[in-house]
């Protein structure tokens, strides 16, 4: 179920590469103060800035002073993790209560992040302070107390030269460098700094000036001094070339071009940046630089590549039979067939594929293909301080929806941000991107190969399990950004040279109460009659590159932890290939428990077998049995107001289709393709619900197959599919009977869909939209029976409404609504004039927002708005979840919004008679991606209604006593946390 | 201020322009001479130039004992080794060969092959091109394999490389770059790309 790739033909998409936003990063060339684009900024060390300022402007030069003293009476109690004021100050009064130290007080800190959890307080004592400071290192979250520091730094530009015509001597870098944090503007406000906040915290350090050559932070040179190089190992690098004379390499064994440019020279510096991370032997050195370098020229300068050359290239790189492969380019196309084939075929001929996952985040639901696939090494980036780099893609795999659950990816992190490689030409330059990640791991992976004796035990899967078994968790970040955390060279060296073949879990273990390693699924607790909770595990299969489940899954409840309260169903690949596969484990809660909160364990015992390859006796398979231990906190069935079902079935996107962006003014991103799911680009509109106290569960399937007497709201936004007959009729009944529903439309006009189209150049073909930001026509259909209608006007402009700014960007308006019902209008740019004819139009009383109690006994209530991109996390401006708040209030509780309803913008309902309502574009190709529809001769039809899925629940083999060793396990996982 | 009027003086220019000029000229020519030995990297330096194939076919009855196989490594269930022997996994012996006996196991099988040549599964496709009868078809294709095959296909050593490389989809097999052409049948040990199917 989770997890079957859907095959459908006729996919269209563009290989954005990273490689494109990697090359609007520029080198630290701090020289202009403006543009500071996601990826511009360089690392922020003194050391750094110094040496980017003399090669700009030699006569300038930089001096960095500093001095700390102690400040008296004055301590830093640091604490084990992050709490808020309240808490920390009942800490050490709880702590200082024992020794009468009363005179002391909290130094108070007044700045933005006070209102956030911290995870040090500066704590004053004045008396006693010895005894004081003993009692309070002894309190449990108390991790250490540290005298105050002052620290006084200061930076100082000297200019030798007498005259101050220098250009590099500009008044504006004066005021620049004299911040403490240099080239780090604005680096605390969102959207233009550098660093991620993540709204996470990292521990406060002084900048200090850290050594950048990655290959030494990661302690290769342990390994260069065992003697292993990398040699013997043939790496291929799939980018944009390399000179031939370029003096950081000294084994080059081929280079070969597939692109339509006749050169084998980079043109670009990426390719040469990335060769020089593998395996430059001097400057900036790589981590194996006796290795054996294979350059595959597959992109051009002009930043074109096609799958066919990708194709092309991959067959020779088997024929080669080359060991580590890095491609530090990707795309959002997952459902390239050839590409995907290809790639699966590359592995299973034994190469290992290191990939970057992506420079599209901070958004969730932007993970890059074929770092996204399940037998590719995918590589997230973080900065010198263990953040996660803000551009670093994240959030689940998007393939399995809208049935399943993503997988987690990537699989490990690291240094992204400000690492400094091969130069085009000479010399060393810095470079931000996961395309940066992505050659650190391979670099890190051949060094590794090269150590191991018996490379017959060196395979795609050994090395991953290696690598995320060794992978050092970060702490506060959850695993759909972290994946297993930070690559530990060394710790993979050990566990590499010690590997027996084995199958294991990634994850390794289910723990729905972990926050926030395990977010989303500690976010919300399960409940009895909720929807299923899906954790899509990927088995790697170290043993050979096929593989297969023996028998079933079993699981075993522990029945001293309620494990019996738990009902498990597992589907898994029926083949593991090539050397992974998937176990998607679908937890729900048993009917005993319906009323019952707790704690339940149990594990899922797997055995994987294969075909023993270099086994004499040849007799048949090799086993591992890997047990996955499963822990879930449950809670009382919540009361159906409380209940929000968010339909992910009508939900498409791209690829496969050309569904375009809700927001038409982001003409530089013109794909919807995060997913639109909750846990993705509606992520902060999901814990935005969750911290109202809604529980928010997924409809992966038809409306018909859910029990709608649990639910207090139907939430619908941005629907581009069509719907079944039976869809509309139950849905009509549900309504009827209680059921509520929230539409958030988005827009739908069918002349500026043809105006959108364009020559796609990477299929070579003129892309049309299959619908519009909505499927504007198919939601009319839905909810024509309630006299309602949505239009083909497209609006867009800033309002207030109840006293909150808001922004609407590319949405529709309300045609048609009861006369009994509440319209509330605004006065909007007319954007489809502006599209069509640049022509600018105000537009007064637009109807955005629809508020209808339906009249029948009981009746559900409807509220329609117009536009979804205030509470989709792309590319969204203002957020509107205080609209979604008392549109639930007005749904679930019957609790109309006086803000709204009394506001001045009220109009009368339209009737709509004046415009005819919009019509599906002509000659579309939905039916080609629809799950509903089906080709026709003359119109598509739909399809008959499939079943709803039906889990089949793994009948329980219960264990009576608690297994020690699984406790032992924990102990260790927690301690590699 | 010696320095100076000694660069006013033309002669001192001239030599200087003659020697930037010698520079510029020289690094240009071997600029171009640079790109001309790249591409002999990847492509025959003229056209009258024939590429030396070094496949060895083989011939005539190829039950011939050897002690170790070579095979296609990658598939599912199935496996080809260089004798032209389909068998599943399960029957792969220890040297890498299949097990000629297992029911399983039969050589030069073309049965899930069109008759452009091209196979629903690949193993069979490489099976079926390594039967002798398929030498002519392969030599003339690789005489005038395309432009951008040749890195490829230099690079082969032998008849089974050959094939293991000719079957394998490339961008012969797509239309529109992420479409195969024909996504059935698209294995082609063939001179003719497979069939354009619509998307």
């Amino acid at each position: 179920m989770g997890n079957d790739q859907k095959r459908t033909a006729g996919t269209m998409i563009v290989r954005l590469c990273l490689l494109v936003a990697f090359l609007g990063c520029r080198l630290p060339v701090v020289g202009t103060e403006e543009d500071s684009g996601p990826f511009s900024t360089p690392f922020p060390s003194p050391l750094n800035a110094d040496a980017l300022l003399s090669t700009n402007c030699s006569q300038l030069t930089l001096k960095l002073d500093f001095s700390t003293k102690v400040v008296k009476h004055e301590y830093i109690v640091a604490f084990n993790g992050y709490f808020t004021a309240k808490a920390r100050s009942d800490f050490i009064s709880s702590a200082l209560r024992d020794v009468d130290a009363v005179n002391w007080r909290i130094v108070r800190r007044d700045n933005p992040a006070s209102d956030y959890p911290s995870d040090f307080e500066v704590v004053e004592i004045r008396q006693d302070t010895r005894s004081s400071l003993l009692t309070l290192q002894d309190h449990p979250y108390i991790k250490r107390v540290t005298p105050q520091r002052m620290v006084l730094r200061s930076l100082k530009l000297t200019d030798p030269g007498t005259d101050g015509a220098s250009p590099c001597n500009d008044i504006r870098w004066v005021q620049k460098w004299q911040s403490s944090r240099p080239l780090r503007r604005t680096s605390l406000s969102l959207g233009s700094g550098f660093w991620h906040a993540t709204g996470r915290h990292s521990s406060r350090r002084l900048l200090r000036a850290i050594p950048r050559h990655v290959a030494q932070i990661l302690q290769a040179d342990v390994l260069w001094q065992m003697g292993h190089t990398g040699s013997g190992v043939k790496v291929a690098v799939f980018d944009t070339g390399l000179s031939e004379k370029h003096p950081h390499f000294k084994n080059v064994k081929e280079r070969t071009n597939w692109t339509n440019e006749k050169t084998l020279d980079d043109g670009l510096g990426h390719g040469t940046f990335v060769a020089g991370v593998i395996a430059s032997m001097r400057e900036c050195q790589g981590f194996a630089p006796d290795s054996e370098l294979h350059i595959f020229r597959v992109f051009t300068n002009n930043q074109v590549s096609y799958t066919s050359w990708f194709l092309d290239a991959f067959n020779y790189a088997i024929l080669k039979k080359i060991d580590v492969l890095n491609l530090s380019i990707g795309g959002p196309d997952f459902m390239d067939h050839p590409f995907v084939d290809k790639v699966w075929e590359l592995t299973a001929n034994k190469v290992i594929m290191v990939s970057a996952i992506g420079n599209d985040g901070p958004l969730y639901g932007t993970l890059n293909n074929p770092a996204d696939q399940m037998d590719v090494i995918g590589v997230g980036g973080i900065d010198f301080e263990d953040n996660i780099a803000r551009f670093s893609s994240r959030g689940m795999t998007t393939w399995e929806l809208p049935g399943g659950y993503g997988r987690v990816k990537p699989d490990i992190v690291t240094y992204g941000s400000g690492v400094r490689g091969s130069g085009l030409k000479e010399g060393c330059r810095s470079l931000s991107g996961t395309s940066v990640a992505s050659p650190v791991v391979a670099g890190a992976v051949t060094l590794l190969a090269s150590t191991v004796l018996n490379r017959e035990l060196v395979n795609p899967a050994s090395m991953k399990q290696a690598l995320i078994a060794s992978a050092r968790r970060l702490p506060g970040v959850n695993m759909f950004e972290q994946g297993h955390g930070k690559l530990d060279l060394l710790r993979a060296y050990q566990i590499l040279n010690s590997y027996k073949p084995q199958a294991s879990l990634s994850p390794s273990y289910i723990d729905l109460t972990e926050c926030p390693y395990m977010w989303p699924y500690c976010s919300q607790p399960i409940y009895y009659g909720g929807m299923p909770t899906i954790v899509n595990v990927t088995i790697l299969n170290g043993m050979g590159v096929t593989g297969r489940i023996v028998d079933k899954p079993i699981w075993q409840p522990y029945l001293p932890q309620n494990g019996d309260y738990v009902d498990v169903a597992v589907s898994y690949s029926p083949v593991l290939w090539p050397w992974a596969g998937y176990l998607a484990i679908s937890v729900s809660v048993a009917k005993k428990a319906a009323s019952w909160e707790g704690i339940a364990q149990g594990h899922v015992m797997v055995t994987v077998a294969s075909p023993a390859e270099n086994d004499v006796s040849n007799t048949g398979e090799m086993t591992s049995t890997v047990k996955l231990p499963v822990k879930v906190k449950i809670v009382p069935t919540p009361p159906r107001s409380k209940r929000i079902l968010w339909d992910q079935y009508h939900n498409l996107r791209y690829p496969p289709g050309y569904f375009p962006r809700d927001n038409l003014r982001m003409k530089n991103d013109p794909l919807d393709w995060n997913g639109d799911h909750i846990h993705t680009n509606f992520r902060d509109m999901y814990q935005h619900l969750r911290s109202m106290g809604y529980f928010v569960e997924v409809l992966g399937a038809p409306i018909t197959c859910f029990d709608a007497s649990q639910y207090g709201t139907l939430l619908m936004v941005d629907s581009e599919e069509e719907y079944f007959p039976e869809e509309i009729t139950k849905l009509r009944r549900d309504i009827d009977n209680g059921l509520s529903l929230i539409i958030f439309s988005d827009w739908y006009n069918t002349s500026v869909m043809r105006k959108v189209k364009f020559y796609d150049e990477n299929t070579r073909q003129w892309w049309m939209p299959d619908t519009g930001g909505a499927n504007v026509p198919a939601l009319n259909d839905l909810i024509a029976v309630w006299g309602m209608a949505f239009s083909d006007g497209l609006y867009e402009g800033d309002f207030t409404m109840a006293d909150h700014d808001m922004y609407y960007a590319s949405g529709c308006s309300i045609a048609r609504f009861p006369e009994d019902g509440i319209v509330v209008a605004q006065t909007l740019k007319d954007q489809g004039l502006e599209v069509l004819k640049q022509e600018t139009a105000v537009v007064e009383n637009v109807p955005v927002l629809g508020l209808y109690q339906t009249p029948s006994e009981g009746g559900g209530r409807i509220a329609l708005y117009g536009d979804s991109n205030c509470i989709d996390d792309s590319h969204r401006q203002k957020d509107c979840f205080w609209l979604l708040d008392a549109l639930l209030q007005y749904t679930s509780y019957s609790m109309t919004p006086p803000s709204l309803t009394h506001s001045k913008n009220r109009v009368v309902p339209p009737t709509g008679t004046d415009r005819p309502l919009p019509q599906r574009l002509e000659g579309n190709h939905l039916y080609r991606y629809s799950k509903v529809l089906e080709a026709h001769l003359g119109d598509p039809k739909p399809r008959p209604l499939p079943a709803c899925p039906h889990l089949s629940w793994a009948k329980p083999q219960p264990l009576n006593e608690t297994l020690k060793k699984y406790k032992y396990y924990m102990k260790i996982l927690k301690r590699r946390k | 201020m010696v320095f100076r009027r000694l660069l006013r003086k033309r002669w001192v220019l001239g030599v200087v322009f003659g020697l930037s000029l010698i520079y510029f000229l020289s690094s240009t020519l071997k600029q171009e001479e640079r790109i001309i030995r790249d591409r002999t990297l990847l492509e025959v330096r003229d056209s009258d130039h024939h590429i030396q194939w070094k496949i060895k076919f083989i011939l005539g009855n190829s039950s011939r004992q050897i002690s170790q196989c070579r095979n296609s490594i990658q598939g599912k269930s199935l496996l080809t080794d260089e004798l032209g022997y389909v068998c599943e996994r399960k029957d792969l012996l220890v040297n890498g060969c299949c097990n000629v006996n297992a029911p399983s196991s039969s050589q030069h099988v073309c049965t899930s092959c069109l008759a452009n040549g091209c196979c629903s599964i690949y193993e069979h496709c490489v099976s079926c091109c390594l039967q002798p009868d398929k030498q002519p078809l392969l030599e003339h294709f690789l005489n005038r394999a395309a432009e951008g095959f040749q890195n490829l296909f230099t690079a082969v050593e032998d008849h089974f490389e050959l094939c293991l490389a000719k079957c394998r989809t490339s961008s012969q097999s797509v239309q529109h770059e992420n479409t195969y052409r024909n996504p059935q049948a698209k294995y082609c040990y063939g001179e003719s790309p497979p069939e354009l199917l619509p998307i």
